[in-house]
């Protein structure tokens, strides 16, 4: 059974390509998760795998400007009950990461390296940083 | 194992937790919840395995502070803005020690460290600070957290990042290879 998204290899584009250039997508999808996309597109009566991620792509695209908008997303049953999602990755472009105000004791001695430290130039991130900020 | 970072909720599991740092596990157990909901004065950040959602693994607990301006020696304030100094303050930071060298330490610190460039995007700050157990300092360090002067025989070590090494941390692209 060929697999729910087919992977495919980019394709250089010739030299007088159109401007509005269509891109590949590929993704190497566990089986679990390729009978998933399977499932939903059934669900969905959809047979093209273009038009689920496309679908797929609006879905997550309204999902992040409500977040950035500061809106919770929740589903209501007949009942009323309500659930909000709570996605991680979702979270991440909320704008309400406040967090509370503290006063800290420095010493002398700590505020004078604070402030050399602070008025100077940035040091170039170590390798470990930039590992740390694309996990 | 696929860990979730995301806020304390009161119906986490915290009493099993041991990093075996009393203090450390007290905070946890006792006072982080209420300091996030009650009196808020400091926002934890869970570490959780999407196969026990509620067992709390690791944890980091930030805050926000700022050092008056007036408050900097004069030879210093000509380089510093015309402002109060906006930072962060990483409070908190430990690893349940069933589950210590699987990378979480590494994870709680990089969605610290997101946080922080988010704040600091959304409404300004100039650095992460942390209070680092002495024996820590050098793990500190190897993310770029420098020593600030000043420490006594029986404090933490007090540590400082910029937050422009931070932003530009996050723009590089290219993958540094593990160093053994």
């Amino acid at each position: 059974m060929p697999p729910a998204v087919k992977s495919k290899k980019a394709v250089a584009l010739p030299a007088k390509a159109p401007t509005a250039r269509k891109s590949k997508f590929q993704a190497d999808l566990a089986p679990s998760e390729d009978s998933m996309v399977r499932i939903l597109k059934t669900e969905l009566q959809m047979t093209s795998n273009t038009d689920f991620l496309t679908d797929a792509l609006a879905l997550l695209r309204w999902a992040v400007s409500e977040r950035k908008r500061g809106h919770h997303i929740i589903s209501e049953s007949s009942t009323g009950e309500r659930k909000i999602l709570l996605f991680p990755r979702l979270e991440r472009v909320a704008p309400e990461v406040t967090l509370p105000h503290v006063d800290i004791h420095w010493t002398d001695k700590e505020l004078e390296s604070l402030a050399e430290l602070a008025s100077g130039q940035p040091a170039d991130p170590t390798d470990a940083l930039i590992r740390a900020m694309r996990q | 194992m696929a860990v979730t970072i995301r806020r304390l909720e009161e119906s986490d599991g915290v009493e099993g937790f041991d990093c075996g740092d009393e203090p450390l596990n007290n905070y946890l157990k006792h006072h982080a919840w209420t300091n996030q909901q009650k009196v808020s004065i400091g926002v934890t950040y869970a570490a959780v395995d999407e196969s026990a959602p509620r067992t709390v693994l690791g944890y980091f607990t930030l805050a926000t502070s700022s050092v008056p301006r007036d408050r900097f020696p004069q030879e210093y304030v000509r380089g510093l803005p015309p402002y109060d100094l906006p930072l962060i303050l990483l409070a908190r930071l430990a690893v349940d020690k069933r589950f210590s060298g699987k990378g979480l330490g590494h994870a709680l610190l990089s969605e610290a460290l997101k946080i922080t460039l988010r704040v600091a995007d959304e409404v300004g700050c100039r650095c992460i600070i942390t209070d680092a157990c002495p024996d820590k300092a050098g793990w500190y360090a190897r993310y770029g957290f420098v020593p600030l002067e000043g420490k006594t025989a029986t404090s933490p070590q007090r540590m400082y990042l910029d937050v422009r090494t931070i932003r530009r941390a996050s723009s590089i692209d290219s993958f540094p290879p593990e160093r053994a």
